[in-house]
């Protein structure tokens, strides 16, 4: 059956779109994960919301409009992260809302505009068109770049990066380039799952991958085999059952991470049984 | 006499408007072996994070070897305080040792020099065989050894130890400062340590630590602390250490 729907373009396109935001999500989640940043990915979502707006209203490029402005939230965001670290969600949801509550505006009041809304909150990988695969393209390539050629920058910055910035790694400047790609890949995965469903993506299979992981390059690789393996599983139930795939996809992820919740319980538990005879 | 390694004067700081430092002084010389001691909240951990240039100083100035702490960076070893940092996090203790060897050229990555120094700073404190092993499968004083092992791994000419025993078992204890007695042939050593039984048989200098410092030379402790009985200007929590140290030293 599967098969059978691969004979459509959009079905194709749909996979194809899947397995790169799988890509990015395990990079870029590990990054979020254990960096604790998924408050912040949660506001720079959200804030796209605006970018969407923005890029409706004016009549810019969907992609330029609302990566722009995802990049700008995101550095701000940034900036107020480093400046004062406990202090910064307060400010981070700010931007939140009034990321937000500009796009709802601002799609109000584009002349015409009658394009679902849903489609933004809850994706439409199925309609994912060819152009947007190539951004997908050009963006794992960077991320997947970035991610090796700063491997162990980005390991010393997310486990103490005092001693990062004593041995002299440029900490905020790697900071700021990879919360950029934070923004980057929430814009992508967005077409994917929508903004609303995106948070999970990025963090479900990085958090699963976690703790059977030995390093961070084991994390990143495990979490994407489990975010593709999410994916298709989400897609084909959602066209095997007339199902909205956005959402199939996030319960089958969710499915997953509850799934090694209880094995991981049982292992543990059976262990200390065998203590305890 | 020879230039001081490290050189402090007029430092002060304070954190958001609170003073934790006023007027500090004080020189270091190459090769001695200083234990920081004072009370909780006495500033030992912020004096060690202006000395190394983590903290910029709000007034007076901190040179190492003639030059600010940032420009010797490379030869400043640093074992900090806290080592709970980032639970869970995915790491082995052959990558936090590796730590020591940053920045490495991104273009050709981990040279053979880096892993043989990580190897055999790992080897100095007994931890070769648990090189795989995740950091945060490891107790508390195996931690605290792989991060002295980071800070081995620099090959430092100073090395920086914040209550690096605190986790360590006594037997653990006299090792380690037998280790440090051995790096001290060759570095400068700085090290917080309530410890201060131990430490009397190794240490070259004191220096107190409570809002004020006050550096003594032993000679100068001696004579002035014992015979005289001279008080530092400072807190009696933090003052009956050194004169603990003394006894001990001149019961010997
Ligand atoms: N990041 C910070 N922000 C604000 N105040 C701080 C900060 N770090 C330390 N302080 C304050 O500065 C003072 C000195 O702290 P510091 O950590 O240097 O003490 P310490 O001598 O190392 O203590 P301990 O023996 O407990 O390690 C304390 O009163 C502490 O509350
Ligand atoms: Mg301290």
């Amino acid at each position: 059956m599967m098969i059978e729907a691969l004979q459509f373009e959009f079905m194709r396109n749909a996979i194809i779109a899947g397995c790169f935001a799988s890509l990015i999500c395990g990079v870029i989640g590990t990054f979020v994960v254990v960096n604790r940043l998924v408050f912040l990915a949660g506001g720079i979502a959200h804030a796209a919301y605006g970018g969407i707006g923005i890029a409706f209203f004016f009549g810019i490029p969907y992609m330029l409009g609302t990566l722009g402005f995802s990049l700008l939230a995101a550095m701000v965001m940034t900036a107020v992260v480093l400046k004062s670290k406990h202090r910064a969600d307060t400010f981070i949801g700010i931007i939140w809302a009034v990321g937000m509550a500009m796009g709802i505006i601002l799609l109000d009041k584009t002349p015409g505009y009658n394009v679902n809304l849903m489609s933004y909150l809850f994706g439409s990988i199925l309609a994912v068109p060819n152009s947007d695969i190539w951004w997908m393209l050009g963006l794992s390539v960077i991320t997947l770049f970035s991610a090796s050629f700063l491997y162990r920058d980005l390991l010393a910055i997310s486990y103490d990066d005092e001693f990062a910035k004593l041995r002299g790694v440029p900490v905020n400047l790697i900071y700021f380039l990879f919360i950029g790609l934070i923004a980057v890949s929430i814009v992508i995965i967005i077409r994917v799952v929508g903004l609303i469903l995106v948070i999970a993506l990025l963090t479900i299979p990085p958090y699963i991958a976690e703790k059977y992981s030995r390093s961070l390059a084991m994390m990143m690789a495990l979490s994407t085999m489990l975010a593709v393996f999410f994916n298709i599983t989400g897609l084909w139930l959602a066209y095997a059952y007339n199902l909205t795939s956005g959402a199939t996809i996030i319960l089958v992820a969710a499915a997953g991470f509850f799934l090694s919740m209880g094995l991981d319980f049982l292992l543990r538990k059976s262990r200390t049984d065998y203590q305890n005879l | 006499m020879n230039h001081p390694i490290i050189d402090v004067s007029g430092l002060s700081f304070s954190y958001n408007g609170t003073p934790v430092l006023s007027d500090v002084s004080f020189r270091i010389h190459e090769k001695e072996f200083v234990a920081l001691i004072g009370p909780n909240g006495g500033g030992k951990t912020t004096l060690i994070k202006l000395l190394i240039g983590l903290l910029k100083p709000r007034q007076g100035h901190v040179q190492i070897m003639g030059k600010t702490p940032g420009q010797v960076a490379g030869q400043i070893g640093y074992v900090p305080q806290d080592l709970n940092i980032n639970k869970s996090f995915p790491i082995s203790v052959m990558d936090v040792v590796l730590m020591g060897r940053l920045p490495f050229s991104r273009w050709t990555g981990l040279s053979k020099k880096d892993t043989a120094a990580a190897i055999s700073a790992l080897e100095s404190m007994n931890m070769l065989d648990l090189r795989d092993r995740k950091i945060d499968d490891l107790s508390g004083g195996q931690r605290e050894r792989a991060f002295i092992a980071r800070a081995l791994a620099t090959d430092p000419k100073i090395l920086f130890l914040d209550e690096p025993t605190a986790n360590i078992d006594s037997r653990g204890r006299s090792e380690l400062f037998g280790i440090l007695k051995e790096l001290n042939k060759t570095k400068t050593i700085i090290v917080v340590s309530h410890d201060t039984m131990v430490l009397s048989s190794y240490v070259t200098a004191v220096a107190c630590v409570n809002r004020s410092v006050h550096y003594h030379d032993n000679a100068e402790i001696t004579e002035e602390m014992l015979e005289m009985g001279y008080h530092c200007p400072v807190d009696i929590i933090a003052h009956g250490l050194p004169h603990r140290i003394l006894k001990t030293h001149g019961n010997e």
